[in-house]
């Protein structure tokens, strides 16, 4: 009995030293973007559901080098930094009303000019945006681009929309629905770029992963565009 | 000398199996010796090196206080007590104390964080002790602070991908208006690191208007000290806690002093079946050879060449045997680590088996006296042989 005894205890020690000793580097991945409260944050979102399903993907597990490579050439850049990498675990919420699907939130964390921005975005089943939600933006003009008026300016587009939008110059290069989306504050111009940033490439992800590249047929590679 | 040496040579080849498998038995118990004085030492080292690896082992904050940053978010950035810079060099002065570092944690509410806003929190530590003392810190990107009064920050890797940062990034602490750059990103420790951004103590003194005052100090205590009794004595600090991980300590200490009397238990019955077994060898092969010693003296040959001759035979067989073991023990080194690492509940990190020249040296010395020893009783035995008994024996 005393022996048992001593063996838990020791058992709960070597748990203890372990953490606080082993190496675990190699028990961690990349931190994808999720819903702080998901019970609380989807109700809030898409308002009339009643249920929801989470789904992780990553660009490694779903097609490797080859879907990073489809994804940057429709995003129009590289995927940069520590950070954004091939590796990333991305949160799906698949939003259902009784067993019906209704749409679906996702969120992308993307890189601002004083931290992190999280960009999440709220569609239909056919991808189109029916609400913008920074849950996280770290900025001096945080609370004018988290304005609800800022927000209401991407409702109704879609990654169509977006296409002729260049992430590098900030500039549409065609005729783009992102055109008519404003920044409230010019100084504000690399977090407002990030956010545009953030929601194309958060379409992409969304389009590859779940709606099966219905909006691969209006892209245009840099190629194509400049033969 | 080099006859004797020739002669117990040649009598050890006449009986090569016997020979060859006292060598053998000699060998592995020379493989043994060493293998376990290796784990002993290498376990050893590596569990000191983990406690240099726990950084501090002792927190002392101000009653009340959270001592981290989690604590501090689930209290909603609100607990916050100081104590007076001075209580630094007061702790310092203990003499169970080996290194002490300032740390002074600040939170800010930030309204752009989730729905309804968030606290972020910043520790401040002191640039000269804090990276001494967390030295098993390593970067992924970047340094520590350029200068104690830079307006500079650390990111622990999920503080940094939090933020998306890198070096060479703006940094804003949100409600005060302040952006610090970016110099380093720390890998993964899977602590509580992690989650944290350091900033220079004086730093976040200057920009939180705390001026002198701390909210912790990280403690590392030397290794022979009394863990309990030293905890006892800061509690008697005016208004403090201690948070201390001395059950962590005491159970590294424990494990060190475990696995030395068990590796020395071992070796000690390694050795005594040696000796057994060397004492028999020889033993019978002075009996086997009983006329022939008889002979021997009869031609001449004092009691104390016999002596020598058997003493000999025992070191020649101990040599080799511990030549044997020793190489046995080098070559295998790795396959033990393996091995013991599969049976040890924890193992800590770095190489468990260090094997080097002094350890092979001690045991080529143990495996020498070992031989000298047990060679003492069959040489004695020799050469107290009588020429006119071995004769008879021979008629009879």
């Amino acid at each position: 009995m005393l022996e048992i005894m001593i063996m838990k205890r020791l058992h709960f020690i070597f748990l203890v030293a372990g953490f606080f000793l082993i190496p675990v580097e190699q028990l961690f991945g990349a931190v994808g973007c999720d819903l702080n409260d998901p019970d609380r944050d989807v109700a809030r979102l898409f308002p009339g559901s009643t249920g929801f399903k989470t789904e992780y993907v990553a660009i490694d597990q779903k097609g490797g080098p080859e879907l990073l490579a489809q994804i940057e050439d429709r995003l129009g850049d590289t995927f940069k930094g520590l950070f954004e990498t091939i590796n990333v675990p991305y949160t799906l919420y698949e939003v259902f009303k009784g067993r019906e699907k209704i749409g679906y939130i996702h969120g992308v964390n993307e890189k601002g000019q004083y931290g992190g921005i999280q960009v999440f975005l709220v569609l239909d089943l056919e991808g189109v945006i029916k609400s913008f939600y920074f849950q996280k933006l770290t900025s001096r003009y945080g609370k004018q681009l988290r304005d609800q008026k800022f927000g209401e300016q991407f409702v109704g587009l879609t990654l169509k929309d977006f296409y002729n939008y260049d992430v590098n110059s900030g500039k549409a290069i065609g005729p783009s629905g992102v055109e008519n989306i404003k920044n409230p504050v010019p100084e504000a111009e690399p977090d407002f770029r990030a956010a545009l940033r953030g929601t194309k490439k958060n379409l992409i992800l969304v389009d590859e992963f779940i709606l099966g590249n219905k909006y691969l047929a209006y892209h245009q590679s840099r190629g194509e565009r400049n033969p | 000398m080099i006859k004797i040496l020739k002669v117990a040579y040649k009598n050890l080849l006449r009986k090569k199996t016997r020979s060859g498998l006292t060598i053998i038995g000699i060998g592995l118990a020379a493989w043994v010796l060493v293998s376990l004085l290796g784990f002993n030492k290498g376990y050893e080292s590596s569990l000191n090196r983990d406690i240099d690896n726990l950084g501090f082992q002792m927190i002392v904050t101000a009653k009340g206080c959270p001592y981290e940053a989690a604590t501090l978010m689930l209290k909603g950035g609100t607990g916050l007590r100081y104590m007076p810079g001075s209580i630094t060099e007061q702790i310092a002065k203990e003499p169970e104390v080996e290194a002490v570092t300032s740390m002074l944690m600040q939170a800010v509410f930030d309204p752009n964080k989730g729905e309804s806003g968030g606290y972020s929190a910043y520790l401040g530590v002191d640039p000269a002790t804090f990276p001494q003392m967390k030295s098993f810190l390593e970067f992924k990107q970047g340094a520590w602070f350029t200068d104690p009064d830079a307006m500079e920050a650390v990111l622990g890797y999920e503080a940094a991908e939090l933020e998306q940062r890198e070096v060479g990034d703006l940094l804003l602490i949100a409600d005060k208006e302040v952006a610090v750059k970016v110099v380093g990103i720390l890998k993964r420790t899977g602590t509580q690191d992690d989650g944290t951004i350091f900033l220079p103590l004086r730093s976040v003194q200057k920009i939180f208007g705390a001026k002198d005052e701390l909210t912790g100090v990280g403690i590392k205590v030397k290794k022979e000290a009394d863990m309990p009794q030293f905890e006892e004595k800061m509690y008697k600090l005016p208004d403090v806690q201690v948070v201390s991980l001395s059950q962590v300590k005491q159970t590294i200490m424990t494990l060190v002093s475990t696995a030395k009397v068990m590796v020395f238990s071992i070796a000690l019955i390694a050795i005594l079946i040696s000796v057994v077994g060397v004492i028999n060898t020889i033993l019978m092969s002075v009996m086997e050879r009983f006329q022939e010693i008889g002979i021997l003296k009869s031609m001449g040959a004092t009691a104390w060449d016999v002596f020598t001759l058997i003493w000999v035979e025992t070191l020649i067989l101990c040599i080799s045997g511990g030549m044997i073991g020793a190489t046995l023990a080098l070559a295998t080194a790795k396959l033990t680590e393996v091995l013991v690492r599969q049976l040890l509940p924890y193992a800590p990190s770095g190489g468990l088996v260090q094997i080097d020249l002094s350890l092979i040296a001690l045991t080529l010395g143990v495996v020498i006296l070992i031989g000298l020893l047990s060679g003492v009783y069959p040489s004695w035995k020799a050469g107290r042989v009588r020429p006119l008994d071995a004769i008879r024996s021979q008629v009879e």
